[in-house]
């Protein structure tokens, strides 16, 4: 027994206004949502491929972003360039163990356990397992909605540097780990957009039946 | 079954489309493409720029952070202390550095590495900025000389730079003075070189001190230059009034040496590391231009108070020497136990030039001492009983030759003057005070009082001028026997007395006459008309 699925009606609701519309017999591409005319598909198009390539290119960038110093503060002619984790380890050693957690957790951990949860994801799709629909789905949703607050970083870093602009007193610098840090949060945000979870119960759906 | 019966059907109706896999790659993956090249890019550019890591070791780790001490050239930052550890035997410590690309070149053996840090000296104050942002490592490259990664850091600056063009000199001296590393060389009251390092030598009391002097000045520095110590105030009084001389202000307060060359000197520029004599002060630098000196020995036998060794030598005024030694010698067995032994040094370059043969000069010294040329003790400051020692020529002094073969020949002298004529006075006024002048008088006065007495009376008592004549004798008498035959006074008055009793006895013819002719008072005598 399967769910009555819209794919299984013929159907397909827009992405873009929510409309369900019902698919044209056979090949249903080109065609338009009836509402807002915007190209309906069943599912994602191309969403493991696309998702695959954004997590490739995050892993890619997760690298120097942690290699490279984020911000390089300049007060009274000394230059201090921290990359993330230095100022995790710099935070801690000055007491600061609340704050040094919650970076911790926002710019080392989260992005990590984002890429490993879409490979995760990616691998269960292809492989067609029915192991656990929802709790992947629940992770799934995890990803996708604390995947921008890893930018919290990026938003500290730039505000100090517009700010502290004091000359040879103090000025900040974004550091090139800054760039490559944004890019894998935005990656990764991207991956998990245009992964579409309902492959999961596609496979769960099949792997059942 | 039933519920899909319809869709079924329809699905029958319809050609059956033809679904084509997709094989061509989605363009996402220029995605991770990108993020590739660029991370490789970004990469590749790090570890190309990174230079050579060198060792550095200093004494103290005072003011290097691992990370944030950088190494700069000319402010130019060429590296970064990466980090910072004590060396095994804890006497220094390791200082491991980061040097940006193309540092290769210039890290050689001679290269130097020094920690900047704020600092007065030389009369400069230095390394400021170090106060707000930290210390930091200076380096002077190096072009050439064997390439090198591990090098010992200096605890100061180098004060010259190995780029400075100039030379060192060496400067050997007594004393250090007033000089610190890093004082000033003055040619001509300009500043143009620095004392670069000040030691006192392992195997004598001298101090060396290394000076840099900078180009083109180093041209100035001659074979025949000389140095002398510049620090402070030299202050003399003398006739020409108060005289100061200092090189600057700086040189008042941190010392400084100076050096000059003679006006005449023919000499050529000084080879680098060349040894000089570090002189106490201008005067002596002067002084001591006359490097050849021939000693003779002086023997006097007279006082020498007022003789002080460096008292000058001079020959009818113009100095040519200078006394070095004055000592007395003890002699038991010889005329003279005691004997004061001068010993002067001439300075031949003064009056002879510069090359002349010792057997030339001995001839030369053997003919003036036949002429009569001697050394006596002369007085050069009547207010102060300053002696100097004069040479000059005295034709009657007593014949005499000098002794080639003694150690140091000696040179005969003569009595001084002075001396002479101090000791004829002296005779002369003994044998004045002995002279009773008073006792002489009185009794001069007395036979002059009889005398008038006497002559009063023989005019009118002619008897009585015999008593007087007797009187008058008596009177001659006991001057005579008051006044000694020696004196000259009393020859005179000999004389008189003599003359006197010669008008006594015409006065007694005379008397004769008229007693026996009184008319010839008035007519003369008769024998004459």
């Amino acid at each position: 027994m399967t769910a009555p699925t819209a794919l299984a009606a013929h159907c397909a609701s827009c992405h873009d206004c929510g409309l369900l519309c019902r698919l044209p017999a056979g090949s249903h591409a080109g065609a338009g949502c009836a509402r807002c005319g915007a190209e309906l598909h069943t599912r994602k198009p191309n969403s493991l491929q696309r998702t695959w390539a954004l997590v490739l290119a995050a892993m890619l960038c997760y690298l120097p972003a942690n290699l490279f110093p984020v911000m390089t503060v300049v007060s009274l002619g000394q230059r201090q360039s921290d990359t993330i984790f230095s100022g995790v380890v710099y935070l801690l050693t000055h007491g600061m163990w609340p704050l040094a957690v919650i970076v911790f957790i926002a710019s080392i951990c989260v992005p990590v356990l984002k890429i490993v949860s879409l490979i995760s994801l990616l691998v269960s799709v292809h492989r067609g397992s029915g192991w656990h629909p929802v709790e992947r789905t629940r992770v799934y949703r995890l990803t996708e909605a604390i995947g921008r607050w890893s930018m919290v970083d990026i938003y500290v870093v730039t505000i100090l540097v517009a700010l502290v602009r004091l000359g040879n007193l103090a000025t900040i610098e974004a550091g090139a780990g800054a760039v490559f840090f944004g890019s894998v949060v935005v990656l990764t945000m991207l991956a998990a957009e245009s992964f579409d979870p309902r492959l999961i119960w596609d496979r769960a759906g099949a792997a059942r039946a | 079954m039933t519920a899909r019966g319809p869709e079924e059907r329809e699905r029958d109706d319809v050609a059956e489309a033809v679904v084509e896999q997709r094989s061509r790659p989605s363009i996402v993956w220029l995605i991770p493409l990108v993020a590739a090249l660029v991370g490789a890019f970004v990469a590749y550019r790090a570890i190309s720029s990174r230079g050579p890591e060198i060792t550095i070791t200093f004494k103290t780790a005072e003011g290097l952070e691992a990370g944030k001490t950088k190494v700069k050239y000319k402010d130019v930052e060429v590296g970064l202390v990466e980090t910072v550890e004590l060396s095994k035997d804890l006497s220094g410590v390791i200082c491991h550095a980061r040097m940006s690309k193309g540092a290769e070149g210039w890290l050689r053996a001679k290269t130097l590495f020094w920690v900047v840090k704020p600092r007065i000296s030389g009369g400069q104050v230095s390394g400021l900025e170090t106060l707000l942002g930290g210390a930091y490592i200076g380096v002077d490259p190096v072009l050439e000389g064997e390439k090198s990664r591990e090098f010992a850091g200096l605890e100061v600056a180098p004060l010259v730079a190995m780029t400075e063009a100039g030379r060192y000199f060496v400067l050997r001296s007594l004393r250090a003075g007033a000089l610190d590393v890093g004082s000033p060389v003055y040619f001509q009251k300009i500043a143009v070189g620095r004392i670069v390092s000040s030691d006192l030598d392992p195997d004598d009391d001298f101090v060396t001190t290394r000076v840099f002097v900078q180009a083109p000045y180093d041209q100035r520095v001659r074979a025949d230059s000389r140095f002398w110590n510049a620090s402070g105030i030299d202050m003399s009084v003398s006739a020409d009034g108060l005289k100061v001389d200092t090189q600057s202000l700086i040189s008042i307060l941190i010392g400084g040496i100076a050096f000059d060359v003679p006006d005449d000197s023919t000499a050529e520029v000084a080879a680098a590391d060349a040894v000089f004599p570090l002189y106490e002060n201008h005067d002596a630098a002067e002084k001591r231009h006359y490097t050849h000196t021939v000693a003779y020995e002086l023997h006097f036998n007279q006082s020498v108070r007022g003789l002080a060794i460096g008292a000058p030598v001079e020959f009818r005024g113009i100095p040519i020497g200078q006394v070095t030694d004055i000592k007395l010698g003890y002699e038991p067995t010889a005329k003279n136990v005691f004997r004061i032994t001068v010993t002067v040094a001439i300075e031949p370059e003064r009056f002879a030039g510069q090359n002349v043969n010792q057997k030339t000069r001995r001839d030369a010294v053997d003919r003036m001492v036949a002429g009569g040329l001697r050394a006596q003790l002369k007085s050069g400051n009547l207010l102060t009983g300053q002696l100097i020692v004069g040479l000059d020529f005295f034709k009657d002094a007593a014949p005499a030759k000098i002794d080639w073969s003694a150690r140091v020949p000696e040179m005969p002298t003569v009595k001084t003057p002075i001396e002479e004529i101090t000791a004829n006075l002296t005779r002369v006024v003994e044998r004045l005070s002995k002279l009773p002048v008073e006792q002489i008088g009185a009794d001069l006065q007395g036979t002059l009082r009889s005398l008038r007495i006497t002559l009063e009376r023989s005019e009118d008592t002619g008897p009585a001028l015999k008593a007087t004549l007797e009187q008058a004798q008596r009177t001659l008498a006991s001057a005579n026997a008051l006044i000694g035959p020696d004196s000259g006074v009393n020859s005179e008055l000999r004389r008189a007395l003599l003359e006197l009793s010669e008008a006594a006895r015409a006065l007694a013819l005379a008397a004769d006459q008229i007693e026996s002719q009184p008319d010839s008072l008035i007519w003369g005598k008769k024998g004459a008309q």
